[in-house]
């Protein structure tokens, strides 16, 4: 069975490629940085809220980082894909203001979804597993993204792009400017301190 | 570090509880032209100077984060500062006084103590014989003995200067 053809107008924004969006963007057009801004944003928000676990935090600087990146557009040589350039503006804007952020525990979390009550992991986990059994998913969610704040900075980014994320250590190490084995490093010394932080729910 | 070594499946599992946090329904919505209403308003045009150090100085930033967080570093900063320069005052005073009996030379007339110039000058007035010898100055400059030449010929380069001075 062969799949359904996509059907793309190379004309508009929208069935435009990556590079050709990039071009008319430097160039001023904002349609072609608000199809950029839709491709992204998602991905761009998640990354900054789970570093942050704040929903108000992660909304501003999200905007805050595609603000920059249409500024630097013209700067951007395409050494890397316009995606970890991009990445990377995000992370370092995030990492900045963490350092200044006066309430480090400040969370304004997001719900779950549907689909979190209906996984089979987290459901096994919080009822079998813990020593806490009436645990909600809630109070598990309010505990991880605690734990996940006591991390350091590095080494919360390292574990949100890959465990959260689900990106390749490569990827990791293009946007956050370090070799592949500071990755590894990093995110096993983040995953060791967090079995720490959450000893009660594993095992 | 060998990963498998370590069993972070729970972890693991229990990360991907991240993966169901959304944000409120509709919010994707409106996030791209919040980014293009602000780039229209010209917003993208300026920077902060927060963000301006953060690129050009990194470490100075840092060192403000420092002093942002952490107050009591603002005191022991400037603590230490002011003790060097305290020290630093203390020992330069001492490296200024003339130890005694250094400059022992004295011509009394006019001339004061310890000031090589006025003591070579009022020497040379006193003492004109005395001056050609140049012995009893302490400047090291004027004290130095013309040298022979090696091959016999003294000074050639100085010149008598005439002075023609027409009326």
């Amino acid at each position: 069975m062969s799949e359904p053809a996509t059907i793309t107008d190379a004309n508009t924004p929208g069935g435009m490629l990556e590079g050709d969006l990039v071009r008319r963007a430097r160039h001023g057009d904002l349609k072609a940085y608000d199809e950029l801004v839709k491709r992204y944003q998602e991905r761009i928000y998640a990354t900054i809220y789970h570093m942050t676990s704040n929903h108000e935090d992660a909304n501003d600087l999200a905007q805050d980082a595609f603000i920059k990146a249409f500024q630097a557009l013209k700067s951007f040589k395409g050494g890397s894909s316009f995606y970890t350039w991009l990445y990377r503006i995000a992370v370092n804007k995030t990492i900045n203001f963490l350092k200044t952020r006066k309430n480090k525990y400040n969370l304004s979390l997001n719900d779950l979804d549907f689909n979190a009550e209906n996984d089979k992991d987290l459901v096994a986990l919080i009822s079998d597993k813990t020593p806490l059994r009436d645990a909600s998913l809630s109070e598990l969610q309010k505990k991880l993204n605690e734990a996940l704040l006591r991390l350091s900075e590095p080494h919360r980014m390292v574990m949100v792009l890959h465990d959260v994320q689900g990106m390749s250590h490569e990827e990791i190490a293009d946007i956050v400017g370090c070799n592949i084995g500071t990755v590894r490093s990093r995110l096993f010394y983040a995953r060791q301190e967090m079995q720490g932080h959450l000893s009660e729910y594993i095992k | 570090m060998k990963e498998s070594q370590d069993n972070f499946d729970e972890l693991k599992r229990l990360l991907k509880l991240k993966r169901h946090e959304v944000p409120p329904p509709g919010y994707f919505n409106h996030f791209s032209d919040s980014v293009i209403s602000r780039l229209q308003a010209g917003e993208g045009q300026k920077e902060s100077a927060v963000e301006r150090l953060n690129e050009s100085a990194p470490w100075l930033a840092s060192l403000l984060h420092i002093f942002e967080a952490r107050p009591g570093v603002i005191g022991a900063f400037a603590t230490c500062l002011c003790l060097l320069l305290v020290l630093g005052a203390v020992f330069t005073g001492h490296s200024d006084a003339t130890p005694d009996g250094l400059m022992t030379y004295d011509s009394g007339v006019g001339s004061m103590p310890g000031n090589p110039i006025t003591s070579l000058a009022s020497s040379t007035l006193a003492a004109p014989g005395e001056a050609s010898g140049i012995v009893a100055s302490t400047n090291p400059v004027v004290s130095l003995q013309p040298s022979p030449s090696m091959f016999g010929q003294q000074n050639q380069l100085f010149q008598n200067a005439s002075f023609a001075v027409g009326r």
